[in-house]
């Protein structure tokens, strides 16, 4: 049975679709993670599942209840919010204490749940602290303890990371999952991030412009993206514009033809043969999937000549910009196995770039605004 | 050099305040002497006459009674304007804040002169009753207790409202939001979260407010009329009227120590239940 469904909901700010027709239904025990760029709508789905904003249209059901028209305090969700927001006035153990005492639990229960949920979270020793006196990270599992202890329904995390450090935010996003999974809440977590996006979910949306782009796991998104945005927003993505010539042949608008397995995203309106002519397309091609500098073969069916322009050594891989004969320039990533067989290229140097035709995926060229950022 | 910088106010309230204070203590001490006025002493009797005296007495209870009210009134009119002010993204919210703070523009004779056209028994809130037919014969309005504690309520409330919104202000939405999502009613956030965090504000509003009223001169004058006594014009009636200077000396302190203590009392106890 979904804990968390969204069906068809929407919310207008005047002319404005914040939110438009978003329907999810999250299973018991699931991770979902909205993922988008700032103004995407993200926030505002987690905040009408909340009950901080009033939807337009639609019904929220959480665990087999109907919320739409409940106020916040009678959802049972539990938050964790982007600045933590305990109460400054609060110990770490009144904080957690807060919501039990508004279900009004007996003070006996009351003590021996927070004990254990400031366990949980490793602070069993700091529960006398205020807020002031925690770290960033202490406070942020403070936060997550507050929220867990009172059983929620639906656990909602708004982008409960980006206050942290970096490397501390790989700590913490596993020991979030790791909480999540073994006390099985049903969770709905809002990031921009995408590398967090990917580390913590089960499955994911992307969300553009107010619309759910695209669900699923990790791997149907990087591998099968159903359009531009989704495929430029998860992971890198290389675009060369321009249209088919026949099923299996693109041709750039640099002038290349390149070759492809046929495959275009469902949206792309199925067949590419059956697309009209003339129909703006991209050719996506993921950077780790190009080859620098391999000898033609029948494998590689595209094979294209150009020079470094740009090298950024990243460690374990190394990324080199490469503009092509057409002009058109591609972003390639070669692995940095640190094998004999190994060659860094310089700038200026004159090199291949080649793919096999199961690299290329053909989506339609919608132009989001939203790239233009990144 | 920092320590310049606090000079020219140090200086100020020396010689403004503490040495003037100083004087009227020591004048309280002194005698009065019908015909050659004040006479040195070193006598507590001004101090006995005042707390013997019932009528002395009942100025200073009245006082403190009509401060405590107009206190109350403040806090429970001003904190829902303070909140609703500090949290709205009106674009209109400099305006009504330059509203609220009107009445501070306007003299205290001129406004009291206002409460009267209001309040008189041909005033607009009898003829209005009148009119409705809720009553026969005008209400006697003017120079009553309720009229001066309208009239200092009005003065005071932009001084609470101010001070509140500035600590509201101060508190993140997201706090009030964490504690709704955890089952706490609207009532239980203002209670267990808005209002102990704001405490600080409620506590600089009411002490201020309490002095305010402790002290109003112009309106219970002028409101309350000729019989109506509170302590601010009747220190002035010693000092101007009778020239019972070391009376009036007596009574200014009387005034000001009970108000000291009252607001210190206060703090203490509030701070001591909101510790934090």
């Amino acid at each position: 049975m979904a804990r968390i469904e969204l069906e068809s909901v929407s919310k207008r700010y005047g002319d404005v679709h914040a939110v438009h027709d978003f329907s999810l239904a999250i299973d018991e025990g699931e991770l979902v993670v909205l993922l988008g760029p700032s103004g995407c709508g993200k926030t505002t789905t987690l905040r009408m599942i909340a009950g901080f904003v009033p939807v337009t249209s639609g019904r929220i059901r959480l665990g087999g209840r109907e919320v739409t028209n409940l106020p916040a305090h009678r959802r049972n969700t539990g938050l964790v919010f982007q600045g933590y927001a305990l109460f400054p006035h609060l110990t770490a153990a009144e904080n957690v204490a807060f919501g039990l005492e508004m279900r009004k639990l007996p003070d006996g229960v009351v003590r021996e749940k927070v004990a254990r949920a400031l366990e949980l979270v490793r602070l069993a020793d700091l529960g006398d602290r205020l807020p002031r006196q925690l770290s960033g990270g202490q406070q942020q599992r403070v936060a997550l303890a507050r929220a867990l202890v009172i059983e929620p329904d639906a656990l909602l995390l708004d982008e409960p990371l980006s206050n942290l450090d970096a490397k501390l935010r790989e700590e913490v996003r596993v020991e979030i999952r790791q909480l999540q999974r073994a006390l099985g809440l049903t969770t709905l977590m809002v990031t921009h991030d995408q590398d967090e996006a990917l580390a913590m979910a089960d499955r994911l949306v992307v969300m553009s412009a107010g619309a759910i782009q695209q669900i699923g796991t990790q791997r149907e998104l990087y591998e099968h993206p159903r359009n531009r945005f989704v495929a430029g927003f998860v992971g890198r993505t290389n675009f060369l514009r321009g249209q088919l010539i026949e099923p299996g042949v693109f041709r750039s608008d640099g002038g290349l033809t390149l070759r492809y397995d046929g495959r275009s995203a469902p949206s792309s309106a199925g067949a590419p043969g059956a697309s009209p002519s003339g129909v703006r397309r991209a050719l996506a091609l993921r950077p780790e999937r190009l080859a620098l500098g391999v000898p033609a073969d029948a494998a590689r069916a595209n094979r294209v000549a150009g020079t470094v322009e740009f090298a950024s050594y990243l460690g374990s891989i190394i990324e080199y910009y490469v503009r092509l004969s057409s002009g058109e320039t591609l972003r390639v990533h070669a692995p940095n196995t640190g094998a004999a067989g190994d060659r860094a290229w310089a700038l200026g140097e004159t090199v291949h770039v080649s793919w096999p035709v199961e690299v290329g995926l053909v989506l339609e060229d919608e132009h989001h605004p939203e790239e233009d950022h990144r | 050099m920092a320590g310049a910088l606090v000079g020219p106010a140090t200086l100020a309230v020396v010689l403004g305040l503490l040495v003037p204070l100083a004087i009227l203590f020591r004048y309280s001490l002194n005698r009065f002497v019908p015909g050659r006025l004040m006479v040195d002493a070193l006598t507590v009797e001004n101090y006995v006459k005042f707390f013997t005296d019932p009528y002395y007495m009942a100025v200073l209870v009245r006082t403190l009674r009509v401060s405590a009210v107009c206190m109350v009134l403040c806090l429970v009119m001003g904190f829902p304007l303070a909140y609703a002010l500090a949290r709205t993204r009106s674009r209109w919210k400099s305006a009504v804040v330059m509203l609220v703070v009107l009445p501070l523009f306007v003299g205290n004779a001129v406004r009291a002169a206002g409460w009267m056209v209001m309040f008189g028994s041909r005033g607009l809130l009898n003829t209005l009753l009148g009119v409705v037919g809720l009553i026969d014969h005008p209400l006697q309005l003017m120079y009553t207790e309720a009229a001066v504690i309208v009239g200092i309520t009005a003065v005071n409330l932009p001084f609470m409202v101010l001070t509140l919104e500035s600590v509201v202000e101060g508190i993140d939405p997201a706090i009030e939001e964490a504690a709704a999502s955890l089952g706490a009613r609207p009532l239980q956030v203002f209670r267990r979260v808005i209002l102990p965090l704001a405490m600080p504000g409620v506590l600089a509003g009411t002490i201020l407010v309490f002095i305010l009223g402790m002290n109003a001169y112009a309106t219970p004058i002028l409101l309350g009329g000729p019989r109506f006594q509170m302590m601010g014009p009747l220190v002035y009636g010693q000092f101007a009227g009778l020239n019972n200077w070391p009376f009036g000396a007596a009574l200014s302190f009387v005034l000001m120590a009970a108000t000291l203590s009252l607001s210190a009392v206060s703090n203490l106890l509030i701070q001591r239940r909101y510790r934090r």
